[in-house]
């Protein structure tokens, strides 16, 4: 418990003095303000240059698809600044040997692997659920129609989550496999988007963790049944990856 | 306090490890002396639990370190050769992380961060961040986050050997001031002037195997002899074939115009070798008559080793 109270206290430092928080609140909050903004300026900014028929189209956005929209842009950019600010977390640690005092002090690598997680865990929820409602307030007042409510967003937030928290394990777990973290950060961006295509294929996706991106943008109907094989599927990968990640830092030569 | 015993380690087909063994007593210093690529650095990293083994036993205070691991790292202090911080951390905040994984009591905390910040000289540097001391500073940072839950062993791997005259003139007189406090610290090394200095124990590796391990006393005692450093004004390698024939040399080791005559016998070396000499050519510009220092042992031990 030491340990994780220890790299808790530490992590937090980190993401202040190494502006992490500022780069995912970019990638996160930023953008739920800037995605509805955008939506509704650029019909205005193409009318112009676009034939008729197609402006119409841009002008058609509800409070229901501004907030889809939104939703799909954060997955691809969210994703990104995700992985490139996170995939460090311990190649960087492992490939500059930092962890060598901690280490002769006594500091445990469950600990420090939990810390990490709980950390980034909480920190991402934060901002997706912030992000959320950011988006919400501004889609209700630029645009209108639609069924979307406070309570929707909410439980679209909640599956987004959890599905940045299973990425979380899995880029965790990259990061104590390779030394140089751009490859974990390149691999997660990979796993994210292709397990996407799997959404295609309504056979498959319910057992897998994209899966809660696509019922995030059901709006009609978030939560169902379908969503129990996913919820136990994601937890699991969870576990299974911080017991990968912890089982590879205690076998891993630190110096 | 620490047993070895038939210690080996790979890497790969590289055999870094060739089944060493020593022992290392309660409260002394231990010079683990070699040149780079000995494996110094290896047996550190292995003794503080950093990286495993392939086999052999380990035994820290009579207890199995395989079995006692966790346990063992509360009694050990470790300054790696390059100590690698949170930058972005000053030294207060880095201490305070590692006295937290130290279980240090909060109440007690503060006031050993000071106490050691006080030790190591950094006191006015407390608040800066550590990105930006320089290498001195560093490796005294180091020494204040290995000591800070008070080890009963310390590890040093070249403490010495990246800093200047002045910084490792510091570093000799922390270690010395350790020394008093009973700790038992194992030292690694190439600077042997800096294991003549500080050690009671002294351990030669080389590729891998211990070639010796002795008390300093007992090394000067069993390799006590006197060498005679001639200066000339030409390089002395014809003067050193000559030499080298002579029933009472035992070996001339040259060092650009210097040479280094080991005897066997003193009385007849100070009393022939001038005469030897005056034959030569090449003129004397200096002599001294002095006792064979560690940096002699070590040669001649590693060389020694070569040659098997």
């Amino acid at each position: 418990m030491r340990t994780f109270n220890a790299y808790f206290k530490k992590e937090i430092l980190e993401a202040i003095r190494t502006n992490k928080y500022l780069i995912l609140f970019v990638g996160t909050i930023f953008w739920a303000l800037l995605d509805p903004l955008l939506l509704k300026l650029l019909p205005i900014l193409l009318k112009s240059s676009l034939p008729v028929d197609m402006s119409s189209l841009l002008l058609d956005f509800t409070r229901d698809s501004a907030f889809q929209n939104f939703m799909g842009d954060f997955f691809e950019i969210g994703t990104l600044f995700f992985a490139f600010t996170l995939m460090g977390l311990l190649a960087n640690e492992i490939t500059f040997k930092k962890l060598v005092l901690p280490y002769t002090s006594g500091a445990g690598s469950a600990g420090m692997v939990l810390a990490k997680y709980f950390h980034y865990g909480v920190t991402l929820s934060i901002f997706i659920i912030l992000s959320f409602l950011t988006n919400y307030f501004y889609v209700d007042k630029l645009f209108a129609g639609g069924i979307l409510s406070i309570g929707i967003v909410i439980k679209s937030a909640l599956l987004y989550m959890l599905y940045y928290c299973v990425l979380l394990a899995i880029l965790l777990f990259l990061s104590s496999l390779f030394k140089r973290s751009l490859i974990a950060g390149i691999m997660i961006i990979i796993f994210g988007y292709t397990m996407s295509v799997f959404n295609q294929l309504p056979g498959i996706r319910p057992y897998l963790p994209n899966y809660l991106l696509y019922k995030a943008a059901d709006i009609r109907n978030v939560f169902n049944n379908s969503l129990i094989p996913t919820t136990i599927i994601s937890l699991g990968l969870i576990i299974i990856f911080i017991f990968l990640t912890i089982r590879r830092m205690k076998k891993i030569d630190i110096a | 306090m620490i047993k070895v015993v038939d210690l080996k380690k790979n890497y790969g087909r590289f055999e870094a490890l060739k089944s060493i063994s020593f022992e290392v007593r309660e409260g002394s210093v231990f010079g683990f002396i070699g040149r780079n690529g000995a494996g110094k650095t290896t047996t550190m990293n292995i003794l503080t639990g950093l990286i495993g083994f392939d086999s052999g036993k380990i035994f820290i205070r009579g207890m199995d370190f395989k079995e006692h691991r966790q346990e063992l790292i509360n009694h050990i202090g470790y300054l790696p050769e390059i100590p690698a911080f949170y930058d972005y951390m000053n030294a207060y905040e880095y201490l305070d992380l590692i006295g937290n994984l130290s279980g240090y009591d909060k109440n007690k905390k503060g006031k050993r961060i000071d106490e050691l910040l006080d030790i190591v000289k950094l006191k006015k540097n407390a608040r800066r961040r550590i990105g930006g001391y320089s290498k001195g500073m560093k490796q005294r940072m180091g020494l204040a986050a290995a000591i800070m839950d008070r080890p009963e062993i310390l590890f040093l791997d070249e403490p010495s050997s990246a800093l200047d005259p002045e910084g490792r003139l510091e570093m000799l007189e922390l270690i010395g001031g350790l020394k008093d406090e009973r700790i038992t610290i194992f030292l690694s090394t190439h600077i042997l002037n800096d294991a003549e200095r500080v050690c009671d124990t002294i351990c030669i590796l080389d590729e891998g195997r211990i070639l010796l391990t002795e008390s300093l006393s007992e090394l000067y005692k069993k390799h006590i002899q006197l060498i005679l450093d001639i200066e000339f004004e030409a390089d002395p390698e014809n003067e050193a074939d000559s030499l080298k024939m002579l029933h009472w040399v035992k070996d001339v080791k040259i060092r650009g115009k210097r040479a280094s005559v080991e005897v066997n016998n003193i009385d007849i070396a100070k009393k022939e070798i001038f005469k030897e000499l005056s034959k030569s050519d090449n003129s004397i510009i200096g002599y001294q008559i002095r006792k064979m220092n560690l940096e002699d042992i070590f040669i001649g031990m590693v060389n020694k080793n070569a040659d098997i």
